[in-house]
């Protein structure tokens, strides 16, 4: 890490991917792209037929729709953490792993915003949850935390697309000069927008960045809490709880980070980035990921505490043997085993710079954090407080069809992203070189 | 009640249909018009479009009228309700007579006259069997003429008979039905003069022609928890509904009930029951020493108690409980007997086997077969189907082209009873006109239409029924609109008769034996078979397995276990008979040793909803028609497992106090301290006081009263358009009842306690449905109501998330685009029909309140709470259930709510119902009493 | 190398990023306001009638009270057309053999109703009920308009469920005296104010706006 290459070196190396395409890359393509065709084949049947092709009941009237929603919210969260939250903390490390963080926080949000609209019984209506003066003079209910939901989303999807785009100007401008053929130059060129890097440009670029940077920060809290207010302002038992808004911002970034690294490592591997994405990043994900855990295992044990502690026979039910003894136990004890078990393996540095650890570590957390969704969502649902109103939810092959779909649009995305955006900030990088190059111990400044 | 009976103002249906169509509209909702208006040609002078309409009428069940008042919507039928003024309904009414009405709609009825298998038409029919065709086949005196009717006890039907006995002196005249009463006397019960109840193998609360009748008696002794209440027992092999509203139940193997009577007959031998213990005797749960108890507290009330045996006993049982009663001095007091209304009734033209052995013999060469469905629901042994087949020529009339229907030379549609001109008598004897609301929808021809064409009389059934009513000493024009306005004729129920001679049964000692009883039982919502293609019953959870869309093999858990089967698995149940394979349904409170099927099921007619829906058992009935007979039953290995659409999963309550029940010596310690507390449990967000000027909505319903005969379900399904969604859907838990019966049953499996609770929106003050809407769809109104609007909601499903009574209901799919355009007649016009991926609930039947609302203020007159009347509350034949408004102190609500029996289901979460329950009381023997 | 992008594409991108500022917002405005044209209300709508009944002639030169041919709007939910029997009545002595009536005779010949085509229409999920409004003083005219001067059937209000609404919230300017009801050209005074809230109390008008009102 300490010796990097030079500027013209490096630009040449992290735009290489654009130019050229390997053989690998066409096939994941095709693989995740037949598993979008699968995710448009379920959600148009879905419109066609209704939401009962799916396995919802009553009871369970939700399940796998917002088990996905809030999943890739969270996942979302990540990226903005990274490259917002720690660029205000100056952590210069962050530098080579933000774009691609970034990126998955977009198409994450793409996946999450699907499913609020779909799951809607007359999906076509959705626009009512929207306050606008329509000639019913009828206005969404505030009280409820739904319309909320929509407003936080949006404004969050919004932030992220600009934080983004505003990052890649400058590096869409050395696309464009490196560009091979004249059509890709005017293609990059327009999303350049004229960059020349001029000092001019770059202190303007560099505030505009902080400024959103700044706007993007307080999303990342805001955003899941008012998605866990979807669940706590219920009465529900094991929805109605005040932990929920920092719980599920914990397991947001849990979630994300561990997409990240899931991320990173083979792309890593593919563009022999070793050098720019290096252990020292994965030592610090990694420690991370156990920071979150930890806070995670926290919150489960709080709110198991909480559920005695009420006395309240129908929270003790729910948290004391419908869900370590239900019918959903298993999953329940592979959530726990995930999302707490899994990252201990982090206090040895040893597998914090393991690849293969850090890979199955997180598969296993993203995992966990979804089945921690489901289990919150249906666990609570199926057995409330009428004991004669009690059911049990299965999914149905189109349930399953459009959460694996939801995850090939996300890949797909991502291949296109890395095939047609530089997928590191290579003007960061070449800013982060200058001054390692300058005082070898940035690199450790950053690290204090 | 208006009623009109000239033939020629009846509004062709077609063009009521139109009407209705545009007044109604049922269609889409589009916003720009482009939508026809038909106004009438010449209109009623009867009717004005958007005021609803009301005629008396009856059903026939069996053979016996139950009086009924029928809605009406610009000409179609929309809402079937007791009269109350009818001996065998006092205003309630059952799930069939309900759900009939959707039987007049079925897209599924036979629809043409046919021969062979071309249609022909009704000329053709009444010319091929009109007497000049007819003699030369059946010859002069037609010796090969054989006619089998249903049990009826019509009086227009028994003058055609007449008519044709007088034309064909030796024609075979037979009557059918597998579940009617055909003894040449029947009993009559008052049960609000018993004291004390003894129910053997008896469920009258939810069965038989007098069900409505008799639960109402039943629960009229309840309503005040009080020394005057009375008891009940209830010995049963089954569970039955009259079985779980018992004080006291017990099983009895089905065979072990004349033991068990003998026992208890000589137990009242004389009246101080013996003190020394006589030998100790178990008979599969009841025991001596429980007979003694009960026979104690039978002789403690002689005069003023009742022994009940079921309608379907053998005449060995009844014999002895006529004689038992005998002993108690109950005859002539609270039972007595009176000849049998039913045609044939005791003179062996019931027996099925003696037409089926003419048949086989070939001794007849034309049957004509009106309603009923002899090649479906006729023993196996007997061969009824393959006999009829041998006919030369046979002519079914029916509502179907069921099984029989299938086989007959000639299919005629039957008209339905809406459809036609009848008369019938009620189980007491009581004369009730059958009024016609429509034309016959295709067609269909009445039983003395048919006759008449057979005997080539050329009458309308009107004058037909008119004749034979003066006959009955009905004359003068105005004793016939007065019979017809009320739908009977007033205190025409038939005189006590002396009962037959009884004759003792020798007591024979209970043999032990290893092979299984099976009994044979009427299914609480196909009956015999009649109802299967009713989509309301067939969906209608049964009140006590809470099953639907099937039948199966009822066993207790011991006996599940010694046969090593669970529910779900499949069991070969053979008799001599022949023998079925049948899935296990495990039904705590099941007598040991013995196995329940049920009738109605594995139709094989044309009939498309009711095809493939269970398993038909009357192949392994035995010839003699006896409903208990020995099997064995044995575990099928190689079946896989069956799936049940059973609509609760979870019996017990574990602790959580959501139907109370207690003793009356309980209730009466804890009433001595009760002072009701007036301050509403405390709440954070300050909804405003609601205003005083307008109702505020409220209910009761009595636990206590409550047996869970589920005619509330029915009522509620019908009078506010619920579709009805499948088996697959109800397996998913799916199915869309607003009000839904809710049955716990804590206490050992061998014997538990029942309950039934009726479950619906609690209509709550702080309803936590109604802040978590995103859209507003659900909100509160002034007056109390917890309002679902259709059209505004989006279907987040937020609000049945919130709800903790789960009673909201999503339309999965769009159940309402499947059904067929005459089942839309049926639909309820002043009811939204909602689409798909709305959530809808229970609105307290909010457009009857609007209706009352307005009709009210449009008249000036003042509007009263106890006006309004639910769709529940209107069908339930105990009154259980209770309406009106919390502004009017001195409301029989407001005095419910304050009792000491009253609780909020889930108080604690302070959502502060407008739904309130009275805890059940049982009256428990003290001598039997588990709880001391 | 030569520039990649001529001078012109500044202006373009320019323009491009105004009439995006542009179009976003005005997209959504537009729709909204179309909403409450009549276009999309559907008030103005007038079809051509299988006969051309003409209400100015009957009922400003023959003075024939609305309630002769709209029966129930005093009972019922709905005000009722005429049957076919209820022209006759007049039209055997006049007009008996006009083209124009030749429909009626037709239904009469043929026992078929007449198919008249619906001016005001509300969704099924709107439970609308003539005989409260006019019990409680709201006159023909002030939804149907001046039919009176209708040749053929206009339909003047919007029925949108603000219009439904605003009275609703406030009655009172709307409310005449009952025996007004089908008084066509009332004059509207200055002493409406004063009018509306002494009908409000007379009639114990109630402003109803909640659901179950109208939704059922």
């Amino acid at each position: 890490m300490r010796t990097l290459p030079s500027d013209a070196v490096l630009t040449e190396r992290l735009l290489a991917p654009l130019w050229n395409v390997p053989r690998f890359w066409w096939l994941l393509f095709g693989l995740s792209s037949m598993g979008t065709l699968l995710l448009i084949g379920a959600v148009s049947y879905t419109v066609a037929r209704g939401i009962g092709v799916w396995g919802n009941n009553i009871p369970v009237a939700w399940a796998f729709a917002i088990t996905n929603f809030v999943w890739w919210i969270g996942i979302g969260h990540a990226g903005t953490f990274i490259s917002a939250f720690l660029l205000l903390l100056n952590q210069r490390w962050r530098g080579s792993i933000n774009r691609i963080a970034e990126a998955m926080t977009i198409f994450a949000l793409v996946n999450a915003a699907m499913f609020p609209v779909l799951h809607l019984g007359r999906p076509w209506f959705f626009y009512w949850l929207v306050p606008y003066p329509s000639t019913m003079n009828v206005w969404p209910n505030f009280k409820s935390a739904l319309p909320w939901d929509v407003a936080a989303v949006t404004a969050y999807f919004t932030v992220s697309l600009l934080f983004w785009y505003l990052g890649l100007v400058p590096d869409f401008a050395s696309a464009r000069d490196a560009a091979p053929t004249r059509l890709r130059r005017i293609a990059y060129g327009v999303f350049a927008m004229g960059w020349r890097g001029s000092g001019y440009q770059w202190s303007r670029y560099r505030i505009a960045y902080m400024l959103l940077a700044g706007l993007a920060t307080p999303l990342v809290i805001s955003v899941h809490s008012i998605v866990s207010l979807d669940f706590s302002i219920t009465k529900l038992p094991g929805w109605h709880s005040t932990i929920f808004p920092p719980y599920f911002v914990i397991g947001a970034i849990y979630s994300g980070l561990a997409m990240v690294i899931i991320l990173l490592i083979p792309l890593r591997r593919a563009f022999s980035l070793a050098d720019l994405i290096t252990e020292m990043h994965f030592d610090r994900l990694a420690k991370l990921m156990l920071v979150m855990g930890l806070m995670l295992l926290y919150s489960y044990v709080m709110e198991s505490f909480m559920s005695w502690y009420s006395g309240d026979q129908y929270e003790r039910y729910v948290y004391l043997f419908s869900r370590p003894r239900g019918p959903y136990a298993v999953a329940y004890w592979i959530m726990t085993i995930f999302n707490v078990g899994a990252p201990q393996v982090f206090w040895l540095r040893r597998f914090r710079t393991s690849t293969v650890v850090l890979f199955l570590v997180s598969v296993a957390v993203l995992i966990g954090m979804w089945l921690e969704r489901f289990i919150i969502i249906v666990t609570s649902l199926n057995r409330d407080f009428l004991t004669s109103s009690w059911h049990v939810f299965v999914p149905t092959w189109v349930d399953l069809s459009i959460l694996a779909g939801s995850l090939a649009l996300f890949s797909t995305l991502f291949l296109l992203f890395v095939r047609f955006v530089p997928a590191m900030a290579i003007s960061e990088m070449k800013v982060l070189r200058h001054e390692l190059s300058v005082s070898p111990t940035v690199g450790q400044a950053a690290d204090a | 009640m208006t009623s009109f009976d000239d033939e020629l103002s009846r509004r062709n249906f077609v063009k009521l249909l139109g009407a209705s169509m545009a007044l109604a509209g049922l269609d889409g909702c589009s916003r720009m018009p482009g939508e026809k208006i038909l106004p009438y040609v010449h209109q009623p002078r009867e009717l004005t479009p958007g005021i609803a309409t009301h005629y008396a009428t009856a059903m026939m069940l069996d053979g016996f009228a139950t009086g009924l008042v029928v809605e009406s919507h610009e000409g179609r039928p929309t809402k079937i309700e007791g009269n109350p003024d009818h001996p065998a309904s006092l205003g309630a009414a059952g799930i069939f007579e309900q759900a009939s009405l959707l039987q007049l709609y079925d897209s599924n009825r036979a629809s043409a006259v046919r021969s062979a298998h071309a249609p022909t038409g009704w000329e053709a029919f009444s010319e091929a069997f009109s007497p000049r065709a007819l003699r030369n086949h059946v010859g002069g005196h037609g010796a090969g003429l054989a006619l089998l009717l249903e049990a009826t006890s019509s009086s227009v039907i028994a003058d055609m008979i007449a008519t044709l006995k007088g034309l064909y002196p030796e024609a075979g005249i037979h009557y059918y039905s597998p579940l009617a009463r055909t003894e040449a006397s029947i009993p009559q019960y008052d049960i609000r003069a018993a004291n004390v109840i003894l129910a053997i193998e008896s469920d009258f609360l939810a069965a038989g022609p007098m069900q409505l009748r008799m639960s109402r008696e039943f629960s009229d002794r309840r309503r005040e928890p009080s020394a005057d209440m009375n008891r009940l027992y209830a010995i049963e092999s089954a569970v039955t509904v009259t079985g779980s509203s018992a004080d006291h139940r017990f099983r009895c193997r089905p065979s072990m009930i004349q033991p068990v009577l003998a026992e208890l007959y000589s137990l009242l031998g004389d009246a101080s029951v013996p003190a020394q213990r006589a030998a100790e005797r178990s008979y599969g749960g009841i025991t001596s020493s429980a007979l003694r108890v009960i026979a104690a507290d039978l002789s403690r009330h002689k005069g003023q108690c009742l022994v009940i045996a079921g309608e379907r006993q053998p005449p060995s049982v009844h014999a002895l409980v006529a004689a038992i009663n005998e002993q108690l001095g109950n005859t002539g007091r609270t039972v007595w007997r009176i000849r049998s209304p039913l045609l044939g009734a005791g003179d062996g033209s019931f027996s099925i086997e003696a037409l089926a052995g003419r048949l086989r013999d070939g001794a007849v060469d034309t049957l004509i077969c009106i309603g009923g469905n002899p090649s479906y629901n006729t023993p196996g042994p007997l061969q009824f189907d393959g006999a009829f087949r041998k006919v030369r020529n046979t002519a079914y009339v029916g509502l179907y082209e069921n099984e029989t229907g299938q086989n007959a030379k000639w299919l005629v549609p039957a008209a339905h009873y809406l459809e036609t001109w009848g008369d019938g008598r009620a189980y007491d004897g009581t004369l009730s006109v059958v009024q016609p609301l429509v034309q016959p929808l295709n067609g269909g021809k009445s039983a003395v239409e048919i006759l008449a064409a057979v005997c080539g009389v050329e009458k309308s059934p009107l004058a037909l029924l008119r004749e034979s009513l003066g006959r009955t000493g009905l004359v003068g024009e105005t004793a016939w609109t007065d019979a017809v306005r009320r739908g009977f004729v007033v205190g025409a129920a038939a005189p006590r008769i002396q009962g037959p001679t009884i004759v003792v049964p020798t007591a024979a000692a209970p043999e032990k034996t290893d092979h299984i009883d099976v009994t044979f039982a009427a299914d609480s919502r196909t009956h015999d078979g009649s109802f299967a293609n009713n989509g309301w019953l067939q969906e209608l959870p049964d009140p006590v397995t809470k099953l639907t869309w099937d039948n199966a093999a009822h066993l207790s858990p011991a006996t599940a276990a010694r046969l090593l089967v669970g529910s779900g698995d499949t069991v070969l149940v053979r008799t001599p008979a022949s023998s079925i394979r049948l899935p296990v349904l495990i039904v705590a409170g099941h007598a040991d040793d013995s196995v329940t099927v049920h009738f109605g099921y594995g139709r094989r007619g044309a009939e498309r909803l009711a095809a493939g829906v269970g398993t038909d058992v009357f192949p392994m009935w035995p010839a003699t028609g006896a409903f208990v007979s020995s099997a064995s039953v044995d575990r099928a290995v190689d079946a896989g497992q069956h799936t049940f659409a059973i609509t609760q999963s979870h019996w017990k309550m574990d602790g959580r106090e959501q139907a109370k029940s207690e003793t009356l010596r309980s209730y009466n310690a804890r009433q001595a301290t009760f002072k009701p507390d007036d301050h509403p449990p405390p709440s954070l967000f300050k909804g405003e006081p609601p205003p005083a000027a307008v109702k505020q909505w409220a209910m009761t319903i009595d636990l206590g009263l409550c047996t869970g005969c589920s005619a509330c379900v029915v009522a509620c399904q019908s009078e506010n358009n619920i579709p009805v969604v499948g088996k697959e859907d109800v397996e998913k838990s799916r199915e869309m009842q607003w009000l839904r019966i809710d049955r716990y049953q804590d206490g050992t499996e061998e014997n538990p306690e029942f309950i039934a609770q009726p479950m619906l929106c609690q209509q709550c003050e702080r309803a936590p449905c109604e802040y978590v809407c995103p859209v507003g769809a659900t909100d509160h109104s002034p007056d109390g109501l917890n309002e679902m609007v259709y059209n505004r909601c989006v279907g987040t499903r937020f609000c049945s998330n919130n709800c903790p009574y789960k009673v909201r209901r999503f339309n999965w799919f769009d159940y309402n685009a499947e059904i067929s355009e005459t089942e839309k007649m049926a639909k309820n016009p002043d009811v939204t029909v909602r689409e798909r991926g709305v959530m809808e609930k229970c609105t307290f039947c909010v457009q009857r309140i609007r209706e009352k609302e307005i009709s009210a203020e449009v008249a000036g007159t003042p509007f009263l709470g106890s006006s309004v009347v639910t769709a529940c509350q209107q069908a339930c034949p105990t009154r259980a259930i209770t309406f009106g408004s919390l502004t009017e102190p001195e409301s029989e609500v407001m005095r419910q709510r304050e009792g000491p029996r009253a609780y909020n289901v889930l108080d604690e979460l302070g959502t502060r119902p407008r739904v309130r329950y009275l805890s059940r009381i049982r009256n428990a023997n003290p001598a039997l009493d588990t709880e001391q | 190398m030569p520039a990649l992008f001529p001078r012109w594409t500044n202006t373009a991108v320019r323009t491009v990023l105004i009439s995006l500022a542009v179009v976003l917002p005005g997209v959504p405005i537009s729709v909204m306001a179309w909403q409450r044209t009549p276009g999309a209300t559907g008030s103005g709508y007038s079809p051509d009638q299988p006969v051309p009944f003409n209400h100015l002639l009957h009922v400003t030169d023959f003075r024939i009270d609305c309630r002769y041919c709209h029966a129930s709007a005093e009972r019922s939910s709905v005000a009722g057309l005429p049957p076919s029997s209820a022209c006759t009545a007049c039209h055997n002595e006049v007009w008996s053999n006009s083209i124009a009536l030749a429909p009626v005779r037709q239904s009469l010949a043929t026992n078929r109703p007449v198919a008249w085509n619906r001016v005001n229409r509300l969704p099924d999920f709107v439970y609308f009920n003539h005989s409260i409004h006019v019990a409680k003083g709201v006159g023909c005219e002030t939804c149907h308009g001046r039919v009176d001067r209708m040749s053929q059937v206009v339909r003047t209000a919007p029925l949108t469920m603000q219009w439904c609404v605003d009275c609703h919230a406030n009655p009172g300017p709307k409310l005449r005296p009952v025996d007004e009801i089908t008084v066509m050209g009332r004059a509207v005074g200055a002493d409406q104010v004063a009018l509306g809230d002494e009908l409000v109390r007379r009639y114990k008008v109630r402003r109803l706006t909640n659901c179950t009102t109208c939704h059922r």
